[in-house]
């Protein structure tokens, strides 16, 4: 969603104007269309200088820099045109343009603010459950095509199941790659065992019933902020440009007052 | 303070920049995983993956209207939830274990360009057009890209849009971001990002499009640029190819796909110029291209009932697909039919063999998604469509697809997307990557079964009893490798499991690709095992009995009462004849399992019509790469001794 709005077209130019116009906060107030001054500072100067300069890797000549503030003024000049005949206000990519214009405003500084390790702890913390591991486990296991072997075989004592492509036995198995191998079912009917010497079950899975010896699991842990630095800073920016994107909508959006027919 | 247009530009130019997350790769991350983690000491289980997804830096995904970067199909196939384009949540139920992302090299990244670009820069007459297309509406960006890809069939893709200056430097700040993203993503063991890039061949709109892939990280794969496919030729990529290898001491192979839209140009069995194939032309396809895509949204390729009339199974993901080429320009013909399935290039490879020497067409088979979402969806409970155009909506199925023009493609001919199955030791760029060298993967048509077959001369029912895996890599060999001809009936262990969470099986066949004493080429398929097969299900005559059907249309659901949870089979070949060239695959079918059109059709209420119903519901299946029986090499006399093989 992020990068969709770092994407996001500078579609048209007098669109962009008004973004950047709105961006820098210039003057501190909107451009009124129908005053017929337009004034460039020096610090404007300098900004179409800069904006060359970034592009070619020199500063204009003092040619080209007429050249470029000729253009700029042309485009001023159309672009307040074009507002004071209202052109930017039926245009629905106007319209789109601009809003997103004003959410990525709102987000601007989360997208780019450094984050302290405090903040991402505290973040890590919060949300233990989104970033820890599934935890492992080792057992044995036995297959039967029905449930009904399975436990005759299992009142029996010794059991020896049927062959089987399956692992018969896996040591310190990632409950992720459990559920890869057996399948959903089994991995939720495991987690119901308690670990014990003997064979449990049976257990359903996709593939029929299985007798487990469960012998050991470690529970899930939430790793290290160093180790999954990246994951959480992610999480953490998302959810603060989300956030941070529904608050200044809300502030916008409580000064108006909607009316249906 | 006030910036001028200058600025402007240098924003627009940012905008195309990989805002990724923050922080670097360790070193760990950006190598090939090379001594990264613990290897078991054989492949011990298959790797999931989709070698075949395109994101918003394809010109043509793009334009289809999807707004996810490759950061977003990382995130997804690696398990986590993105919002989809069209808005809605999507989560993998299972995450994927690699990944390819094969934007289109052509004009990489430009119809985002064009996008973001201010319009009074856009002075070209049809990339104008195409850019007011573009914006004004989902439907009318659908249609600019259906132009698009016709103007490009047609070789008429205006000059503005392919400008190699500019797409140079485009390309190239576009694809060390993608390298370097691909790093950050890339976790030995845990999650495999691999670099490639897809090389989209189409003269006269016949598809000879290839995924490129890498074995490699940033560090080598940021030495070069995606090579583009317009305007090039075949060996013009291998060069590229070459070239790579040479000077950066990487690897990278080459996955032809969609030979059923290339109206019989992928599998020729001439050269490209039309005259004889040469053996150089041979011996280069056979080490560039070790696999191709058998199956994928855009129909199957396995084979074509007019190819294969008695194979029951035969005409899996082939209506509507086999009309035409890609773009429809041209139609097919039952002449064309044999360049354009995997099954008979396999058998084209043979011939060629016994004329040259070497096997133009030894390739190993995956299946892949070719979706253009960038979401690595292959199932058909979670299909997210061809394009953003088609993502979960009432109308998708019923709709025209056909890129252009109206004849006859439409929504539900769109099969859900297969995977590719790869036989590795570990999960880390070099393992899967060398998987894929030496063939030992497979095609899935989206289930993942887990299918195992050995090859070998003296294996016996009794191997099943011991550590068999261990036989089968010590005694013989495994899908994708060769067996020299010793005299004897080779003898296959095939072992194949469902899908955990999936449908059950209904049988596991052999299909045999030979060329007869008179040279001429024949395929046999042979059912090796079926569920109930000691039961219920004895052969009726030469046939087994269909498995059933438990599918309830209205609901989209089905019942594992039918079937088998694994079937195995210790099969020798009854039809050898010594000295004979063949090749067997194994082929896995499914119980019947609803298609995708019948969950939507439940989802949004549809009332099908009956040639959609009829066409709703299938059998699922996973191909295996071949294992090829050659003749021992003979002793030649004379001035040209031949090497015998080392053993």
């Amino acid at each position: 969603m992020i990068r969709r709005w770092l994407h996001e077209p500078l579609v048209h130019f007098l669109i962009a104007g008004v973004a950047i116009y709105a961006a820098l906060g210039w003057l501190g107030n909107p451009v009124d269309p129908a005053d017929r001054t337009i004034a460039l500072t020096k610090e404007g100067q300098a900004g179409i200088a800069l904006g060359f300069e970034r592009t070619l890797g020199r500063a204009p000549t003092d040619a080209e820099m007429d050249g470029l503030v000729d253009r700029w003024v042309r485009e001023e000049v159309l672009y307040r045109e074009a507002l004071r005949l209202g052109l930017d206000s039926d245009d629905p990519v106007v319209r789109r343009r601009l809003s997103t214009k004003m959410e990525e405003l709102a987000t601007a500084s989360a997208e780019t603010d450094a984050v302290s390790d405090a903040t991402l702890q505290d973040w890590l913390d919060a949300h233990r459950d989104r970033f820890a591991d599934g935890g492992t486990a080792s057992l044995s296991q036995l297959w039967y095509a029905s449930e009904a072997a399975a436990r005759t075989a299992l009142a029996k004592g010794s059991p020896r199941g049927f062959p089987i492509s399956l692992p018969p036995s896996v040591s310190q198995m990632p409950l992720r790659e459990i559920r890869e191998i057996f399948g959903q079912q089994f991995a939720v009917e495991l987690a119901g065992l308690q670990p014990q010497p003997q064979w449990q079950g049976p257990i359903p899975s996709g593939f029929g019933w299985h007798l487990v010896r469960l012998t050991a699991r470690t529970p899930g842990s939430v790793p290290a902020l160093e180790s999954v630095r990246a994951e959480v800073e992610a999480d953490w920016r998302n959810a603060t440009i989300a956030e941070r994107r529904e608050q200044a909508y809300q502030v916008l959006r409580d000064a108006y007052t909607v009316k249906r027919e | 303070m006030r910036k001028g247009l200058g600025l402007l530009l240098a924003c627009g130019m940012l905008s195309a920049c990989d805002m990724g997350i923050g922080g670097t790769a360790t070193a760990e991350q950006s190598g090939d995983g090379t001594q990264t983690i613990e290897l078991a000491e054989f492949p011990d289980r298959p790797y999931w993956g989709d070698t075949h997804l395109h994101t918003d830096v394809s010109i043509d995904a793009f334009g289809f209207g999807v707004r996810l970067g490759p950061e977003d199909a990382l995130k997804f196939a690696r398990g986590e939830q993105v919002i989809a384009t069209t808005g809605m949540e999507a989560q993998l139920d299972r995450p994927l274990d690699f990944l390819v992302i094969s934007d289109h090299s052509d004009a990489m990244g430009a119809t985002r360009r064009l996008y973001d670009a201010p319009r009074m820069l856009v002075r070209d007459p049809t990339l104008r057009r195409w850019y007011d297309m573009m914006h004004e509406s989902p439907r009318q960006s659908q249609r600019a890209v259906g132009e698009l890809i016709t103007a490009a069939a047609n070789n008429e893709i205006p000059e503005a849009l392919r400008d190699p200056e500019q797409q140079a430097k485009a390309n190239r700040e576009l694809w060390d971001n993608h390298v370097a993203l691909l790093d950050r993503y890339n976790q030995p063991g845990k999650f495999t990002a691999l670099a490639g890039f897809e090389w989209s061949l189409m003269p006269d709109g016949n598809n000879l499009h290839r995924v490129v892939m890498f074995r490699d990280g940033s560090a080598k794969t940021g030495q070069v640029l995606p090579y583009p496919g317009l305007e090039n030729d075949v060996e013009g990529l291998w060069d590229y190819m070459d070239a790579y290898e040479e000077s950066t001491g990487g690897n990278v192979l080459a996955i032809p796909h969609n030979s059923n839209l290339s109206n019989g140009a992928m599998f020729e069995m001439t050269g490209p110029d039309g005259g004889p194939m040469t053996q150089a032309y041979a011996s280069r396809r056979a080490a560039r291209e070790p696999v191709v895509e058998a199956t994928q949204i855009k129909g199957d390729s396995e084979t074509h009932p007019f190819l294969s009339p008695n194979d029951e199974f035969a005409g899996f993901g082939v209506q509507g697909w086999d009309i035409g080429n890609l773009p429809l320009t041209h139609k097919s013909t039952d002449a064309m039919r044999a360049g354009s399935y995997v099954r008979s290039a396999l058998l084209r490879g043979l011939t060629l063999e016994a004329q040259m020497g070497v096997n133009p067409y030894a390739f190993g088979l995956v299946g892949s998604t070719d979706s253009h979402t960038a979401l690595a969806t292959g199932d058909e409970n979670n299909f997210f469509g061809k394009h953003t155009g088609n993502e979960p909506r009432a109308g998708r199925a019923m709709e025209p697809q056909n890129l252009g023009t109206r004849v006859g493609r439409f929504g539900w001919h769109y099969l859900a997307g297969g995977y590719a199955a790869a036989w590795a030791r570990g999960n880390t760029r070099a393992e899967i990557f060398d998987a894929f060298n030496r063939r030992e993967v497979y095609a899935t048509t989206g289930p993942r079964m887990v299918l195992r077959l050995f090859a070998g001369f003296d294996f016996t029912e009794n191997d099943w009893g011991g550590d068999w895996v261990r036989s089968g890599y010590s005694r013989g060999v495994p899908m994708g490798g060769d067996l020299v001809d010793s005299g004897k009936a080779p003898v296959f262990l095939i072992s194949a499991l469902k899908d955990p969470d999936g449908a059950n099986l209904d049988r596991v066949q052999v299909v045999k690709g030979w060329v007869d004493a008179k040279g001429v080429a024949q395929e046999r398929i042979y059912d090796v095992a079926w569920s109930d097969m000691d039961g219920t299900r004895k052969r009726v005559g030469a046939k087994v009995p269909p498995v059933g059907d438990t599918v309830n249309r209205a609901e989209a659901t089905y019942e594992n009462t039918i079937g088998a949870a694994q079937l195995r089979a210790t099969w020798t070949d009854p039809d050898y004849r010594a000295g004979q060239r063949a090749f067997y695959y194994v082929r896995v079918i499914e119980i019947p399992t609803p298609r995708w059109v019948l969950f939507d059709a439940k989802r949004f209420g549809l009332d099908l019509p009956q040639e959609v119903i009829d066409a709703s519901v299938a059998q699922e299946r996973a191909y295996s790469s071949p294992v090829w029986l050659r003749p021992a090499a003979r002793k030649q006399v004379g001035d040209a001794p031949m090497i015998m093989e080392e053993t």
